[in-house]
């Protein structure tokens, strides 16, 4: 027989909220740590060793927070909330202290998205109407899901659309991308994924699809060394994929709603790596998963 | 006077070659004789022979000196001649006289002779002369009617011996024959002579002679009924097409020639022709108008080949009906076809008794041919074709068999749509399969019809194109996937994923009666979903449970409708009631056998009875699985799980069993227990699924009449009481049964539609398998007979390939049951 799913090393409750976005910054400091922002327009950073909130501060004037992300600098922080504002926060002090903020005009779910070119400069998308995700390609291209399910490559320096493709019947809820294989996959309220490659001629051609058992994925995560694939199910539960043949893997059950996020952290140290998922029950999971082979290869 | 004179002069001058030829010793007076003789064929210059010395000598002595020649081919101065000599000699003799003389020579010596050296000499002259061309010169000799000795008998023979050369020879020379004597190089090289002496004729006709086809259009049509128009008809098509292409002399002799085959013999010419030419155009300018002028070919074309024979492709039905099509002269034949075709499409009793590959074939020659008609002409069939479409169609969906509904809905289709009812279109569902969609495609227009080749290269060049640089594009596609077999997800193993099933809101229940409470009053579709799923296997572990209202709860399966389109309704509705009939066997198969003849009930749900009395039975049957293995049925889902192949159980029996196979033992004791014998559960109830069945098959009623329009349902019956018959060998009451069965099967035995006579032919198949063999003798003896002169029967001429070979099998079944008991009945006698 086939082990039965492990459990979940802990869980961080507290957060008060659904927990929409989730977010690992464990490189290079001593205490790994993790962002999340929630429904109620906190944000929390966990220290993983203490498990307990290290910092928390309200953001976006308690509208729901889409998306946080940290910059190459540790303590800059930009956070994108139901407000229609993108925010940048200074950590450096005992709480967030709100340094820029730019105006977005979307009233979407749509997630931003970042690409960090070199250490001082970075590229921020947002919607202004609908949802995105980046590509690090010769040229910055961006990859973004529309709500009538259909994925489009876009070439930012040119302004120009590369590739469309209409990849769900439902809108796509979201995408994740694998820049060495050049292949990504998206979600949406249904019942499978969609994985599809970016060809020499950039564009998009869909291949296989993954059916799942029940409807509706939240998010999507590949792990940096492009083995695992995430999946943050409306069904509790979170499910691994094997990357290269999208073959199921596992299926966590923890949760007791809705899984909104999922994220792998990016320990240095494959051993310690870890797997959070954030959910509308308002606790994040911890999971260790796939770790032990990872040490030899 | 003067002709006398010198027809004696010949005959004494030949008698005295003779003389000399039969006497003389002298090498040099036999060279002079054989010169002399020579003379009279040889027409070179410096002859000193008249010409009217050389028709006499052609007419009355030149066989006269062939045979004369093969009765000395043993004497002593042949062998005297040197090889040039005798070749220039004695071989020119035979060469250059009239060659039909010579053919039926040769032939009269070869089927005379015994093998010997003289043998082998006239094969080699045969073989000579037909490597000459001689059998043109032969055919164009009669084309110019110049052979005076000609009578009808004669003509017969030497037609005979052209067309059945490769049979002669191969009758004599067999295993000796030479290679150009097998029919696959005699009658190519025949066909070529055949169109050289047309071309010859041309020229002729060009030049203001007249000519006559009547013998090479005899030679043409006996060929052709002796079975080897596909092989002439392989050269002679695309030359003549070739041909005829742009002259009109060549499209003259071809329309000559072809109506000059006689009339017993036209029907092979022209299938054959019809097979071997490229497209209609090409058939046209062969044939010209033959089918408005000849009466045979009319019949052929225009009824035998469409509507009788239905062996032909469809390229071959395109062919003849555009070929009817293209001519203003012979459309209105092209109406007339599809006339008689429709009605023999839409005839309810053709669909009925004739095989289905010849349904498909009309079906097909009827759209072609309506894709051919013209809009004005369509107008004013309009009334007809459409009493053809709605009649034909009622009657093919009437059927049982699926390929015939089938066939049905895609000619009305097309029917309709291409008659145009104002806008107004017939559409059915249908599954589509390779018939289907050839059925449809047959609406467009002939895509090869443009693509005729040029004349010229027709004929021999049609493996020039290179295939190498395709292979080479092909080639390096092979490496592009990037994910190596080193590079793949096989190091991650699956943890268990069984847990992962559907969510819902509403939760299982946990006993049958709840079930049976949702099934009976819920209106909320999960949970009756949800208590379907659960119910099979709450009926298999609660079997004290179930029994307690086992029939109340078949009777709600049973009425049960699919209201909320739950995925694999039937297959769940099914396997409940199966569980329930396993479980507590008697009053539900009274139940359910009760029902099967009372009034209100669909079709549908009598069908659903046998389906589940077949399946309970069948699982009675089997022996009961241990409590070790677990009942695969009892898994409540029947939906396909999300991740096929990699359930992990699976994976590991597929490994063991991989182990296992790799694994030699050593030791040799039994590693396997013998199986076990148990008692079969069937056997003890097999009459109660069977024989309430055959109480009220004759008493129709309001809504079901098994005997009459319901004979989808006599055939399932039929069937379901083989299945139990079959399934009852070895039991006691066995024998019983097969009376019964045959007794009821005796009644409807010739039944119209083929679905019932598979369901009877399986019915017999399992008596004769099932009944023990004695009391097939004892018990029905007085009926075996009868029995078999109707499978017999049916053997020999059912239209359904599948009743024909059913009963084949069931006869072989039978005469083995009875070889097997009059064996083992006679050798007991024997010892005792």
């Amino acid at each position: 027989m086939a082990h039965p799913a492990p459990s979940p090393i802990y869980c961080l409750r507290g957060a008060g909220a659904p927990l929409n976005t989730l977010h690992f910054c464990c490189r290079g400091t001593d205490t790994p740590l993790l962002f999340s922002g929630s429904a109620k327009g906190m944000i929390h950073m966990w220290n993983l060793n203490s498990r307990r909130p290290e910092k928390s501060f309200e953001a976006h004037g308690g509208s729901s927070i889409l998306w946080v992300r940290t910059l190459q600098s540790k303590d800059a922080l930009i956070s994108q909330g139901r407000d229609m504002q993108v925010c940048m926060w200074d950590l450096r002090g005992g709480c967030g202290e709100l340094v820029d903020s730019v105006f977005t005009g979307s009233f979407g779910f749509c997630q931003c998205s970042l690409i960090e070119t070199d250490q001082t400069k970075s590229l921020l998308a947002f919607a202004t109407q609908q949802s995105e995700e980046p590509d690090s390609g010769p040229g910055p291209l961006l990859l973004a899901g529309y709500e009538d399910g259909s994925l489009l490559l876009w070439d930012v320096t040119q302004r120009s659309k590369l590739s469309q493709v209409k990849a769900h019947p439902e809108p796509v809820m979201c995408l994740t991308f694998d820049p060495q294989r050049l292949r990504g996959i998206s979600g949406s309220a249904e019942k499978k994924l969609s994985s599809w490659i970016l060809d020499s001629q950039n564009n998009i051609q869909l291949q296989e699809c993954v059916k799942l058992v029940n409807p509706g994925v939240s998010q999507l995560c590949i792990r940096a060394d492009g083995k695992l694939l995430a999946s943050a199910g409306w069904d509790h539960r979170v499910r691994i994929f094997g990357w290269k043949k999208l073959r199921p893997l596992a299926v966590l059950q923890y949760h007791s709603d809705m899984v909104l996020s999922v994220a792998f952290s990016d320990h240095l140290d494959p051993r310690q790596r870890l797997l959070a998922a954030g959910s509308k029950d308002q606790r994040i999971s911890l999971w260790s998963i796939y770790n032990e082979g990872a040490a030899t290869g | 006077m003067a002709s006398d004179l010198a027809n004696a002069d010949v005959r004494l001058t030949v008698a005295q070659n003779f003389r000399t030829l039969a006497s003389s010793t002298d090498e040099k007076d036999i060279i002079a004789a054989l010169q002399t003789l020579l003379s009279f064929v040889n027409d070179g210059p410096g002859t000193t022979v008249t010409s009217a010395q050389r028709s006499e000598f052609n007419k009355a002595h030149y066989t006269r000196t062939l045979q004369f020649l093969v009765s000395n081919i043993q004497a002593d101065w042949l062998k005297k001649l040197s090889g040039g000599q005798r070749a220039e000699l004695w071989d020119s003799l035979f060469l250059k006289g009239p060659p039909e003389q010579t053919l039926l020579v040769l032939m009269e010596a070869i089927g005379e002779l015994r093998p010997s050296g003289s043998l082998d000499r006239i094969v080699n002259i045969t073989e000579r002369f037909l490597q000459s061309g001689r059998l043109a010169d032969l055919l164009w000799s009669y084309c110019l009617q110049t052979s005076l000795s000609d009578s009808a008998q004669l003509r017969e023979t030497l037609l005979s011996r052209i067309c059945a050369l490769p049979d002669l020879t191969a009758n004599k020379l067999h295993p000796n024959n030479r290679p150009l004597f097998s029919p696959q190089q005699y009658y190519p090289l025949l066909a070529k002579e055949m169109l050289t002496a047309l071309e010859r004729t041309c020229q002729a006709l060009r030049d203001g002679t007249n000519c006559s086809l009547m013998f090479v259009a005899q030679t043409f049509g006996k060929v052709c009924i002796q079975g080897h128009s596909d092989a002439i008809m392989a050269s002679m098509a695309p030359h003549l097409s070739a041909c005829t292409f742009n002259d009109m002399v060549w499209q003259r002799v071809c329309w000559k020639l072809l109506e000059n085959v006689p009339q017993r013999w036209m029907e092979s010419v022209l299938t054959g022709l019809v097979q071997a030419v490229h497209g209609p155009d090409a058939l046209g300018r062969i044939i010209g108008n033959l089918v408005l002028t000849n009466k045979t070919a009319q019949f052929v074309i225009t009824h035998k080949v469409l509507l009788l024979q239905y062996k032909y492709k469809t390229q071959v039905l395109r062919t003849i009906l555009s070929y009817l099509a293209a001519d203003r002269d012979r459309r209105p034949l092209l109406i007339q076809v599809l006339r008689s075709l429709s009605q023999a499409w839409a005839n309810p009793s053709a669909i009925k008794h004739t095989p289905v590959e010849q349904q498909f074939y009309v079906s097909k020659a009827l759209l072609l041919s309506v894709s051919l008609l013209k809009d004005s002409e369509l107008q004013d069939l309009r009334s007809e074709l459409l009493q053809c479409m709605l009649g034909g169609m009622q009657s093919h969906l009437d059927s049982s068999v699926v390929r015939i509904r089938n066939m049905g809905m895609v000619v009305g289709e097309c029917l309709s749509s291409r008659m145009d009812f104002g806008g107004i279109k017939l559409k059915f569902e249908y599954e589509q399969d390779e018939e289907t969609r050839e059925l449809l495609f047959l609406m467009n227009p002939d895509p090869c019809e443009e693509s005729e080749p040029e004349p010229g290269i027709g004929v021999c060049s049609s493996e020039e194109s290179d295939p190498s640089p395709q292979k080479e594009s092909s080639q390096p596609k092979l490496k592009t996937d990037p994910d190596s077999e080193l590079d793949s997800d096989d190091d991650l193993t699956p943890y268990d994923m069984s847990e992962d099933v559907k969510m819902s809101k509403a939760s299982q229940p946990r006993y049958l009666r709840d079930c049976l409470e949702i099934l009976l009053s819920s209106a909320d579709p999960e949970r009756v979903e949800l208590s379907l799923i659960a119910a099979e296997g709450l009926v298999r572990k609660n079997s004290f449970a179930a029994k307690e209202i086992s029939v109340q709860m078949t009777k709600v399966l049973l009425h049960m409708e699919d209201k909320y389109s739950i995925d694999g309704f039937l297959n769940l509705r099914q396997a409940t009631m199966v569980a329930l009939t396993v479980t507590d066997c008697l009053p539900v198969t009274q139940y359910l056998t009760s029902e099967f003849y009372s009034l209100n009930y669909s079709l549908r749900q009598r069908l659903d009875i046998l389906e589940v009395l077949a399946l309970a039975a069948q699982e009675l049957s089997k022996p009961v699985a241990g409590d070790k293995t677990p009942l695969v049925n009892s898994v409540p889902s029947t939906e396909i799980s999300p991740y096929p192949g990699d359930n992990p159980v699976h994976w590991r029996q597929v490994v063991e069993k991989r182990i296992q196979s790799k694994t030699k033992y050593i030791s040799k004791g039994a590693s396997q227990p013998a199986p076990k014998g148990t008692r079969s559960r069937y056997a003890a109830v097999a009459g109660y699924f069977f024989f309430p069945l055959l109480r009220n098959y004759d008493k129709p009623q309001v809504t079901f009449d098994l005997l009459g329009s319901d004979h989808l349902v006599l055939g399932r019956l039929i069937h379901t009481l083989g299945i139990f018959m079959h399934l009852a060998v070895n039991a006691p009451i066995a024998a019983q049964m097969g009376c019964a069965l045959l007794d009821f099967i005796w009644t409807v035995r010739y039944h119209t539609d083929q679905m019932v006579r598979r369901g009877i032919l399986f019915a017999v198949c399992s008596v004769f398998l099932s009944m023990p063999s004695h009391s097939l003798l004892v018990d029905l003896s007085d009926q075996l007979f009868e029995t078999r002169t109707w499978l017999a029967d049916v053997a020999e001429s059912d239209p359904d390939a599948d009743c024909r070979s059913l009963a084949v099998q069931s006869l072989v079944l039978l005469d083995e049951s009875l070889k097997k008991q009059l064996q083992g009945s006679k050798q007991p006698s024997l010892d005792s």
